[in-house]
C-alpha cells in the first residue's frame, strides 16, 4: 500500500528563493527511505513541508491515498479541510533534531499525553502502551525522569517512544542523531534499526552514510532543492549514476568513515 | 508584670489599621483577580499579527504604563460625572472605580510580562505539540502555558509587590485602606505612630507575598 505520494513539490522562503524544487516520489508501506544530501539542499524544508509545519507553493501531497494537498491546473494550491488534516496529521510521526521534549511533563507524561488527548485513549490505556515502548527503546527504569535528566540519546528515543505513542503510519526523522555527541549516536541509530526490523515506514534525513546505506531500502540524493538521483541503496552507495551524487559521496567518505 | 502590659491605646491604633488592612487586601485579591487574567488576553492580542488588534492594544499599553497609576486613578473616577455627555453622566462608587483603575493598570504591565514569557518558548515546542496533533488550544494550554507560568514568576512577584504598596494610592479618592487610616489617626494624635505601625503592616504583607512566591518557584523547580 502505497503511504506517501509527492508530486511537483516546490517551496521558497521570502528572501531565500526556491529550497525545494520539483520533487516527487513516494513511499510504500513497510519501506524505509534515506534522504541525504549536502546542507541547505532542501532536505529538512521538505520534511517540514510533508509534516506540516510549512505550507508548500506548488505540488500534490497524497498520505495513504487521501489528499493533503494539491494544486489546481490554475496553480492555486489547495489543502484539505482543518478536519481532513486533523485526521491526515494523526498518520504522520515526526522526530525532530532537538529532540522537542515538553520539558515540564515526565518522560511518562511526554508519551501519554497526546495518546490521550488527541487519540482519546484513558490514561490507563496509554500507560500501558507507553511502558510498551519504554521496554522497546530500553528506558523503563526512566519513565518516572523530566528530560533535563536524560542524556540527547536517552532523550531522542523518548521523542521516538512519544512519536510512536501516536501509532503514525509514517514516521518521519529530521536529522534524528545530528544533536547528539558521537557516542550516543549508535544508541538512537539502534532504536530505528529495530523499527526498521518491525517494517517501521520511514523517512529519514540523515548525514549518517552508514546507517542509510544499511537501513534504507531506498535512498533520495538532494542537491539545491532536487532530486538528483534515487534509487536503492546499493545502487545509490555503490554505483551512483550522476556526478553530483558521486562528488557528495566522495567528499563525504573522505571527511568520514564510512564503517 | 505591669511591664509587659500592652498599652491600650496601642491595641486601638493596631485595631484600627488592621480595619484599613482589610480594605487594602481587598484592593490587592480583586486586583489580582481580574487583572491577570486580563493580562493574558492583553499579552495575546499585543501579539496578533492583526493590526486593528494589536495597535489599540499598545497604545493602550503606552498609556498604562506611561502615566501615573495616580492620575489613572482620578480620571476613571471623574470621568464617568464631569466628561461624558449631558444624560450620560453617572457617579461610579469611588471603591468600584479604584478597582477598575487598578486592574487596567496592572493587567497592562501583566501584558508585558506574559508576552516575554510566550516568545521565550521555543518555536519547537509548538511544532512538537502540533505534530503529535494537539489542537492550538491545547498545544497553549498544556504545553506553552504552564512553562511561561514558571518563566514569570520573578518578574510577576515584582509586580505584587508593588501592588501591595500601591493599594494606598487609593487613598486619594477618600477610600480608606491602611493608609488613609493611619494618616487620619497621625492626624489627630499629632504622632508618627500610626504612619510607621502602617508601614510594619506593609513590609509583613510583602513579606507573605515573597515566602509565598519563593513556595511557588520551589514547587515549579521539579523541571529546567
Amino acid at each position: 500500500m502505497q503511504i506517501l505520494k509527492v508530486e511537483n513539490l516546490y517551496k521558497s522562503f521570502a528572501g531565500s528563493g526556491e529550497v525545494v524544487t520539483d520533487v516527487s516520489f513516494e513511499i510504500n508501506e513497510g519501506e524505509v527511505i534515506a534522504v541525504i544530501g549536502p546542507s541547505g539542499s532542501g532536505k529538512s524544508t521538505l520534511l517540514r513541508c510533508l509534516t506540516l509545519l510549512e505550507r508548500i507553493d506548488h505540488g500534490t501531497i497524497k498520505v495513504a491515498g487521501e489528499t493533503m494537498v494539491e494544486t489546481t491546473p490554475q496553480g492555486r494550491v489547495v489543502y484539505a479541510s482543518e478536519e481532513q488534516l486533523r485526521k491526515i496529521r494523526l498518520r504522520l510521526g515526526m522526530v525532530f533534531q532537538n529532540f522537542n521534549l515538553f520539558p515540564h511533563f515526565s518522560v511518562m507524561r511526554n508519551i501519554t499525553e497526546a495518546p490521550i488527548h488527541v487519540r482519546g485513549l484513558s490514561p490507563a490505556e496509554a500507560g500501558e502502551e507507553a511502558e510498551k515502548l519504554l521496554a522497546k527503546i530500553g528506558l523503563t527504569d526512566k519513565a518516572d525522569a523530566y528530560p533535563y535528566q536524560l542524556s540527547g540519546g536517552q532523550s531522542q528515543r523518548v521523542a521516538i517512544a512519544r512519536a510512536l505513542a501516536m501509532k503514525p503510519d509514517i514516521l518521519f526523522f529530521d536529522e534524528p542523531t545530528s544533536a547528539l555527541d558521537p557516542e550516543l549516536t549508535g544508541e538512537v541509530l539502534k532504536v530505528i534499526r529495530q523499527l526498521a526490523a518491525e517494517r517501521m515506514t520511514m523517512l529519514v534525513v540523515t548525514h549518517e552514510m552508514a546507517f542509510a546505506r544499511d537501513v534504507a531500502d531506498r535512498v533520495i540524493f538532494m542537491d539545491k532543492g532536487q532530486v538528483v538521483e534515487e534509487g536503492t541503496a546499493k545502487q545509490i552507495f555503490g554505483d551512483p549514476e550522476n556526478e553530483r551524487t558521486r562528488n557528495f559521496l566522495r567528499n563525504f567518505s573522505a571527511n568520514h568513515k564510512l564503517g | 508584670m505591669s511591664a509587659f502590659q500592652v498599652p491600650p491605646s496601642l491595641i486601638k491604633l493596631v485595631t484600627l489599621l488592621f480595619n484599613g488592612v482589610l480594605t487594602s487586601l481587598e484592593i490587592f485579591f480583586l486586583t489580582l483577580l481580574f487583572s491577570l487574567p486580563l493580562g493574558l488576553l492583553t499579552a495575546l492580542g499585543r501579539m496578533s499579527s492583526q493590526k486593528w488588534v494589536n495597535y489599540p492594544i499598545r497604545l493602550y499599553i503606552l498609556i498604562m504604563r506611561g502615566t501615573p497609576l495616580l492620575l489613572q486613578l482620578i480620571f476613571i473616577y471623574y470621568f464617568p460625572f464631569y466628561l461624558m455627555p449631558e444624560g450620560l453622566k453617572f457617579r461610579l462608587p469611588r471603591f468600584t472605580a479604584a478597582i477598575i483603575a487598578f486592574v487596567v493598570n496592572y493587567a497592562a504591565y501583566f501584558a508585558e510580562i506574559y508576552r516575554g514569557g510566550i516568545e521565550s518558548i521555543p518555536i519547537g515546542q509548538y511544532e512538537a505539540a502540533a505534530v503529535l496533533g494537539f489542537t492550538r488550544t491545547q498545544t497553549f494550554f498544556k504545553i506553552i502555558l504552564p512553562q511561561v507560568i514558571k518563566r514569570i514568576l520573578p518578574p510577576v512577584s515584582n509586580e505584587v509587590i508593588t501592588l501591595v504598596k500601591d493599594t494606598a494610592l487609593v487613598n486619594i479618592l477618600g477610600v480608606t485602606e491602611l493608609f488613609r487610616a493611619a494618616k487620619n489617626e497621625a492626624n489627630r494624635t499629632f504622632s508618627t505612630t500610626p504612619l510607621f505601625t502602617a508601614g510594619l503592616f506593609y513590609l509583613f504583607l510583602n513579606w507573605i507575598v515573597t515566602k509565598v512566591f519563593e513556595k511557588a518557584e520551589k514547587k515549579l523547580g521539579y523541571y529546567r
